[in-house]
């Protein structure tokens, strides 16, 4: 006979339910639900487009700089051409890197290595999230919530001074990546493809995966094995990959949200399939040695899970450094697309920590008529029936009793502060 | 009002006018409650076993780094600098005043602003000797292990914890959608069972102070501020968005020192905090005043730091302290990015002030010598609905500061 349990998971970031299904000791089914909505979509209606610039990033004070780059990218979208500046493009993927480096720190030591029983000293995320909302603030003014994109650009100068200062914090954060997560050098670290390798090095991360393999969970929190990335460009590609077949081309047509009832978030598929994504499925797409020989092991198991989202750190600091490198300050921030067009369609798509945000804008008449967001966790928390379930679901059906179910599901990282808008 | 004159008053208005240099006796006066506020603090049990001086040690910072910090409070909280030594007994006697935080229909954005909070002194100030009891974002323990423990802090500290509330309350259809904990409270009976036992009601960030974005029109949640909800105790607002976690700190601090909230204007926020508009300390100041004007993006003026006044910055209207305190431990705000001010601390700014155009044409000729007189300049058949709006509201805010200083 199966037994019906209600778990509440208070999480990291605003509420979700997970009403678990037993069979005896095992997980059968588990239901994910949203509760709570503030209905963004619906207060962006019949705004002046350029509104929304001001409003998205309060979409989410957790990743809201994601919101605003794909606020920013759908309104370009809605022009014929927009000339956007070397510069200005660099700049965006700086801040936007910064928000992922962050993100990617605070939820290793705040909800995985506590999760995992390990000591997890707090300074060791906090002090990377300051340098980073720091290097942000340089760039745009303040972080969270900032409007410093605009289509066409961004709105401040950034004087040599600035840089200068940007670039001692990227030193500091990369020091501090060796010093608390694993102390290799960041180049080695990209290229590295052994296991055993990255276990034997100093560091909370390996320590970490240790105790997985100790605990003999480095199978468990196995899913759907099908991954998508919309957010091509910049230092990720876009593809899908079920298993380790891919795919390169993605096309927006075949995306489907549908509303449920009694959950605040709709569930979205991809030609009728269900699709995880977020860092895991950014390193299939992008087949990152690593993360292609964990899921070789393990599959899509929580271990691949997390350290797939600890390995973009490094990418993304040295991504970080090229473009410091690459930028040239006489370049203009800004040039003018023109008018706002008067009745137009635009999507934005970004690559946000938990996976790929999308925003398509509506415009008639001047103003916005519908405003759709789809966010990662949409994709990762949906809530499947028991034959076709979404990837959080597939992963806890099936576990025992003593597997650390909370830590299979955080391990996509809930965030039902954007999900539910 | 007339709107040439709403216009006249807007900038000519001399802000709230805070007194910072009330006399001698004054301060002796505060000084000797503060002392004995702070003796009894001593005396009265911790909430938490954590020991600030262990927690700086455990850190590498010194006594200098924790002073500097302390002496930086003092100034802001608008107190003479012979007041830091006590400022900082009250930073290290913060473990007896419990703070319950509280999150409601939010982004969360609070939280994660005080999570990066000034340098690592403060971040151990907040996280771990204030103690926030019971905020969501912060906190380990889950679901009804947490609860219960909320549930003993009230308890234990009826009448003596600070409430801080992040986030709107949603009293329209649809509110038994948003609920919290085990027991399917909703947000308001959370709120309200939270606030009823607390000395005070801290509402932070504009979410929780006016409604804040899920508020703006058409508010589909019908999401009202703290205000709104919790009747018969001292609320305290620290609008913004997100709240500047330095004005959090201070308010927090305040209470410890003196047991009392800090003097508030008409909206209940800090004075110390929210005295100033944004335009009275503006780095692009002197710019206003030379009628040196971004009239684009991107243009001359925008390269290099003009008044952004007609870009459609709201900080003639604004009350708060970025200018002065700035965000991410004062490494910028908004206007040093080239963005204008939003007005994100005042009530309603979403669907008053968040437009991201002029509140005035642009097209209007650039104001020269003198700000009063160009006022008169302006063609005012040329404004928009919105800026007359805002106009208005900004000269009943700046007549509203008066009147309370001639109290
Ligand atoms: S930028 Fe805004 S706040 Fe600064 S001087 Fe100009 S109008 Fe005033």
């Amino acid at each position: 006979m199966a037994r019906t349990r209600l778990e509440l998971i208070e999480k990291i970031e605003g509420e979700a339910e997970v009403l678990y299904e037993y069979e005896g000791e095992r997980i059968s089914f588990a239901q994910i639900r949203f509760l709570n909505s503030r209905h963004i979509e619906k207060i962006l209606q019949g705004r002046e487009p350029l509104d929304a610039l001001v409003i998205n990033p309060r979409v989410c004070g957790i990743c809201g700089h994601a919101h605003l780059i794909a606020t920013v990218r759908a309104l370009e979208d809605c022009f014929e051409r927009v000339p956007l500046s070397q510069k200005a493009e660099a700049v965006r993927e700086m801040t936007l890197s910064l928000e992922l480096i962050q993100n990617h720190f605070k939820w290793f030591y705040l909800t995985v290595l506590p999760l995992l029983g390990l000591e997890a000293p707090i300074q060791r995320a906090l002090e990377p999230s300051r340098l980073a909302g720091e290097m942000i603030a340089l760039m745009a003014g303040q972080y969270p919530h900032n409007s410093y994109a605009i289509p066409g650009g961004i709105t401040g100068e950034i004087t040599p001074v600035d840089l200068l200062e940007f670039r001692a914090r990227l030193e500091r954060l990369k020091l501090l990546f060796r010093q608390s997560l694993i102390d290799v050098d960041l180049e080695a670290f990209v290229r590295c493809e052994r296991i055993e390798e990255m276990l034997s090095k100093e560091g909370d991360l390996p320590r970490a995966m240790r105790h997985i393999l100790k605990r003999g969970w480095e199978r468990v929190g196995q899913s759907l094995d099908h991954f998508i990335v919309f957010g091509g460009g910049g230092l990720f590609t876009e593809g899908k990959s079920i298993g380790t077949r891919l795919q390169e081309s993605i096309n927006l047509r075949y995306l489907k949200e549908e509303a449920l009832e009694g959950n605040a978030a709709k569930r979205v598929s991809y030609r009728g399939r269900y699709y995880e994504t977020g860092p895991l499925a950014r390193a299939m797409v992008l087949k990152t040695p690593l993360i292609r020989e964990a899921h070789r092991r393990y599959k899509d198991s929580l271990f691949s899970r997390i350290l797939a989202r600890i390995c973009e750190v490094p990418r993304l600091l040295r991504y970080l450094e090229t473009l410091c490198d690459g930028l040239d300050l006489s370049e203009a921030s800004y040039t003018d697309p023109g008018p706002f067009p008067a009745s137009a369609q635009g999507t934005g798509i970004v690559e946000a920590a938990r996976g790929s945000l999308i925003h398509r804008v509506t415009i008639e008449e001047g103003r916005i008529s519908r405003y759709q967001i789809v966010t990662p966790t949409q994709w990762n928390l949906g809530n499947g029936t028991r034959e076709n379930p979404c990837p959080a679901q597939k992963a806890l059906m099936g576990l025992q009793r003593n597997d650390p179910a909370e830590l299979v599901f955080k391990a996509f990282d809930v965030c039902s502060v954007c999900t539910t808008k | 009002m007339d709107r040439r004159d709403a216009l006249a008053k807007m900038f000519s208005a001399k802000g709230v006018r805070v007194n910072t240099n009330r006399g001698e006796a004054y301060y002796d006066r505060l000084k000797k409650m503060m002392q004995k506020r702070l003796r009894e603090l001593r005396e009265s049990p911790a909430a938490t076993k954590v020991d600030i001086q262990k927690v700086l040690d455990a850190e590498g910072l010194s006594r200098r780094d924790f002073m500097k910090w302390a002496s930086a409070i003092t100034a802001m909280l608008m107190l003479p600098a012979s007041f830091t030594p006590l400022v900082a007994e009250a930073a290290e006697l913060m473990n007896r005043v419990p703070v319950i935080w509280i999150e409601l229909q939010d982004c969360a954005g609070n939280s994660e602003a005080i999570l990066r909070s000034d340098s690592p002194t403060i971040d151990e100030l907040i996280l771990e000797t204030i103690d926030l009891e019971f905020n969501e974002t912060l906190m380990a323990a889950a679901g009804h292990q947490a609860e219960a423990h909320l549930e003993e802090t009230m308890k234990t500290f009826k009448g003596k914890y600070l409430c801080v509330v992040e986030g709107s309350v949603p009293i329209g259809a649809g509110k038994e959608w948003c609920t919290i904990g085990a027991k399917a409270e909703t947000f308001e009976e959370h709120l309200l069972k939270v606030a009823g036992d607390a000395a005070a009601v801290v509402a932070v960030g504009t979410c929780a102070t006016f409604g804040g974005v899920p508020a703006a029109a058409p508010n589909p949640t019908g999401a009202v501020g703290v205000q709104d909800i919790v009747k018969g105790k001292p609320i305290i607002n620290i609008p913004a968005c997100p709240a500047n976690p330095a004005n959090i700190t201070g308010t927090i601090l305040h209470f410890v020192l003196t047991g009392q909230i800090p003097e508030l204007d008409h909206l209940n926020r800090p004075k110390f905090a929210f005295g100033y508009r944004i335009h009275d300390n503006c780095e692009r100041r002197a710019h206003f005043d030379a009628g040196e004007f971004v009239e684009e993006w991107g243009d001359e003026g925008a390269q290099n730091n003009w008044c952004l006044y007609k870009m459609g910055c709201k900080g003639p209207m604004t009350f708060n302290n970025c200018s002065i305190v700035r965000y991410n431990s004062g490494t910028n705000w908004p206007i040093g990015a080239g963005h204008g001010c939003i007005g994100c601390s005042e009530p309603q700014f979403w669907d008053k002030y968040a437009y991201e155009r002029p509140m005035a044409d642009a097209n209007i000729k650039a104001p020269t010598g003198g700000v009063e007189k160009s006022v008169d300049e302006f063609g005012l058949g040329l404004l928009t609905a919105a800026g007359v709006g805002i106009a208005i509201h900004a000269a009943i805010s700046a007549t509203a500061g008066k009147k309370e200083e001639e109290k």
